[in-house]
């Protein structure tokens, strides 16, 4: 046996987990009865028609003559696993509320290495960069306020591109932050610190 | 014949209030924006405006959105016709004959039958939907569970059926995307399901999130594993009006167009996409002008141009009378309708006549400033087709975070969307179509309530779908579609549509 469509083969894997995985979870729900449904009645149904399917897709990969390599995207797996070891971790280690700064600093930056690497793990610099830049967003927005995650994003995922010109990225980043400081905050009202909050 | 005329004299009065004018405006500006530009699609757009909807009321947010989704289908055909690269995947057919017409300097007619092809096929469609949404939304008030449900797996076998690449795979999504639908806090028992003791998640996964993730950011990380490449036609853009020999050869291919993109709008899986694509295979079957297809040929541009803007509006019938999406944005549509308080289905005719007619009257409005608007306009949009992407896409992510992180002011919701990035990407690098996923994410919830329901009533007896007239056809024509996708004569031929297009 040899597979050989390498897309057909993960798609097919990819539904075969997920349909087991739901039915898996499921089962610490109520299953009820044809009449009375419990909340694990259809999503047990779901998934194992998921995973039949998922099957004939992964069956499909042996057999059919559409040829594709099973490298379909750059992959690195100890980028994987170390991304998921470092998140367990800072689940684990969540600084309380009242945790003093340089704590919560450091465990910011053991979460942001690790969502880094899940992502860089899939090698295409410009899924990562963008996706990491999404998050650093995400997450400086309320201690640095709009105009310093506006500006961030657009630097970090400029740098995704092909060409990376400084002069243009910061008159793109200053507009851009200016725009949605008037449009969003001034314009639509939305409850947003303009400011690093250390300042207000 | 009367009730539709003071129905219609009721839509006019809401949407020609100075205020949804204003909507109605900014959408189809917007929606031509981001149709003109290429790399960004309605999908996102609206699911990048779903949170700033929260503000407005229900009728001015439905009638910008609606014309949003129009309005890029007017846009997307200026980009096809200048720089060969189609703004919006509905106007790829346009492409063909449009950029030859341009090459041989007739650029101005083109993209001025496409818009009066349009700004045809969009009246006849509002009518469409004036005439037929009551009757239908009259029948679909008659449904008991059972046919809901049966309906829904209709819905979701045509759509699966339409979408292009492997149909396993496209059914497989649909199942993935009723899953993801199901995450969240059970409304029969209240147990939270499949949240991992996740807070966020009790309330379900977001659907701007999906949404977003899977169609912006996936997009986006596509666009910029290709290099661009671009040659504009600028210059010979004068003379907009196509002469009286151009109407004579295109106007038959604008009925033909609007009459077929009408009809495969309102099928579920249907909406512009299909429409044009199909209106581009008729034409060429039927014009006495065929050996000029892809050389430039009127026609090539009349007709499909004329079928997506009719299949984009009448699209929004299922949606209006059955409360089903038929595609992406009108589950978006859905999504935001939801957002509102407002339960899509039949019953929003008879208790929201003013959103229901204000939204269909809305969309005669928008075609005509579209029409009014685009052609002195595209000076300007041609000025923006020269903006790089490397330009375009930090400020297309500057919007979108905003937009995500303003549902609830917390970067939860960042990250969410950037983890259905990732997912998005892996569809797309394994072939997967995301467009089932969402309808099924969408329908979740609705079917899994009207199954339940369903089984109470017939005591749990599976049979009653079958024994139900309505809800018998419904599951025979899902399974005869089925069926005849799978024959191996048509399996063939749909493959070699879909590579040929």
């Amino acid at each position: 046996m040899k597979i050989t469509n390498g897309k057909d083969f993960w798609a097919g894997l990819m539904f075969v987990a997920f349909g087991v995985a739901f039915m898996l979870v499921s089962r610490n729900y109520a299953m009820g009865t044809s009449v009375r449904m419990g909340p694990a009645y259809f999503p047990t149904m779901l998934g194992g028609l998921l995973a039949v399917l998922g099957g004939v897709v992964l069956f499909r990969a042996f057999v059919t003559r559409t040829q594709n390599p099973l490298r379909v995207f750059p992959f690195v797996l100890w980028r994987v696993i170390a991304g998921l070891a470092l998140g367990v971790f800072a689940y684990y280690t969540q600084p309380s509320h009242d945790a003093n700064i340089v704590w919560e600093i450091g465990h910011a930056l053991v979460a942001g290495l690790s969502v880094g690497l899940i992502f860089a793990a899939f090698g295409e610099r410009s899924l990562w960069v963008i996706l990491f830049s999404v998050v650093i967003f995400g997450y400086v927005l309320k201690p640095l306020g709009l105009v310093a995650a506006v500006v961030l994003l657009v630097v970090i995922s400029a740098w995704g591109g092909h060409e990376f010109k400084w002069k243009e990225v910061t008159i793109l980043s200053v507009s851009l932050a200016i725009f949605a400081v008037l449009a969003f905050v001034k314009g639509l009202g939305l409850p947003m610190n303009v400011w690093p909050s250390l300042w207000e | 014949m009367e009730s539709l005329f003071a129905n219609l004299a009721l839509g006019f009065g809401v949407a020609l209030s100075i205020q949804n004018l204003l909507y109605c405006l900014l959408g189809v500006l917007l929606g031509t924006l981001i149709g003109v530009l290429p790399g960004i699609g309605p999908v996102a757009t609206i699911a990048m405006l779903l949170p700033v909807t929260f503000t407005l009321n229900p009728t001015s947010a439905l009638i910008m959105l609606a014309g949003i989704y129009y309005g890029a289908q007017y846009g997307g055909s200026t980009t096809a016709i200048l720089v060969n690269i189609p703004g919006e995947s509905s106007s790829v057919v346009t492409c063909l004959d449009g950029y030859q017409m341009a090459r041989q300097g007739r650029a101005g007619p083109a993209l001025g039958i496409a818009a009066i092809g349009s700004f045809f096929a969009g009246c006849v469609a509002t009518v469409i939907i004036a005439l037929f949404a009551p009757p239908l939304a009259e029948v679909a008030l008659k449904f008991g569970p059972a046919e809901y449900f049966s309906l829904m797996v209709l819905g979701l076998i045509a759509a699966t059926v339409l979408a292009h690449g492997s149909l396993i795979k496209a059914i497989a999504m649909v199942l993935l995307g009723l899953l993801l639908g199901l995450v969240g806090t059970d409304v029969n028992s209240g147990v939270a399901r499949f949240s991992f003791g996740v807070s966020e998640l009790s309330d379900g996964i977001g659907f701007v999130s999906v949404a977003m993730g899977v169609f912006g950011f996936a997009e986006i990380i596509a666009n910029l594993e290709q290099k661009e490449k671009r040659e504009i036609f600028t210059k010979k853009v004068s003379n907009l009006l196509p002469s009286l020999q151009d109407f004579k050869d295109s106007w038959a291919s604008i009925l033909r167009g609007t009459a077929l993109g009408s009809f495969l709008g309102i099928l579920p899986g249907g909406g512009a996409l299909l429409a044009s694509f199909a209106a581009y295979t008729l034409e060429k079957k039927v014009s006495k002008n065929s050996a000029n297809f892809g050389k430039g040929a009127i026609q090539g541009v009349a007709a499909p141009e004329s079928a997506n803007n009719a299949g984009a509006q009448t699209s929004f019938i299922p949606l209006l009378t059955l409360g089903i999406p038929s595609n992406p944005v009108m589950a978006l549509m859905i999504g935001a309708m939801m957002i509102q308080g407002i339960a899509p289905g039949p019953q929003v005719m008879t208790e929201r006549p003013q959103l229901f007619w204000g939204m269909i009257a809305s969309m005669w409005v928008g075609n005509l400033m579209l029409v009014i608007l685009n052609l002195p306009l595209i000076g300007m949009w041609i000025k923006l087709l020269m903006v790089p992407y490397r330009i375009l896409y930090p400020s297309i992510l500057v919007f979108c975070c905003i937009g995500v992180y303003s549902i609830s002011n917390s970067p939860f919701d960042v990250m969410q969307t950037a983890a259905f990035g990732v997912v998005g990407y892996i569809f797309v690098k394994l072939e997967c179509e995301p467009a089932p996923l969402i309808l099924g994410f969408i329908l979740g919830p609705l079917m899994e309530e009207n199954l339940r329901r369903a089984m109470l009533l017939s005591r749990g007896d599976a049979l009653v779908f079958f024994q139900r007239p309505i809800s018998l056809t419904m599951l025979v024509i899902a399974g005869i579609l089925l069926a005849i996708v799978l024959a191996p004569a048509v399996r063939k031929k749909r493959e070699e549509a879909f590579v040929e297009a």
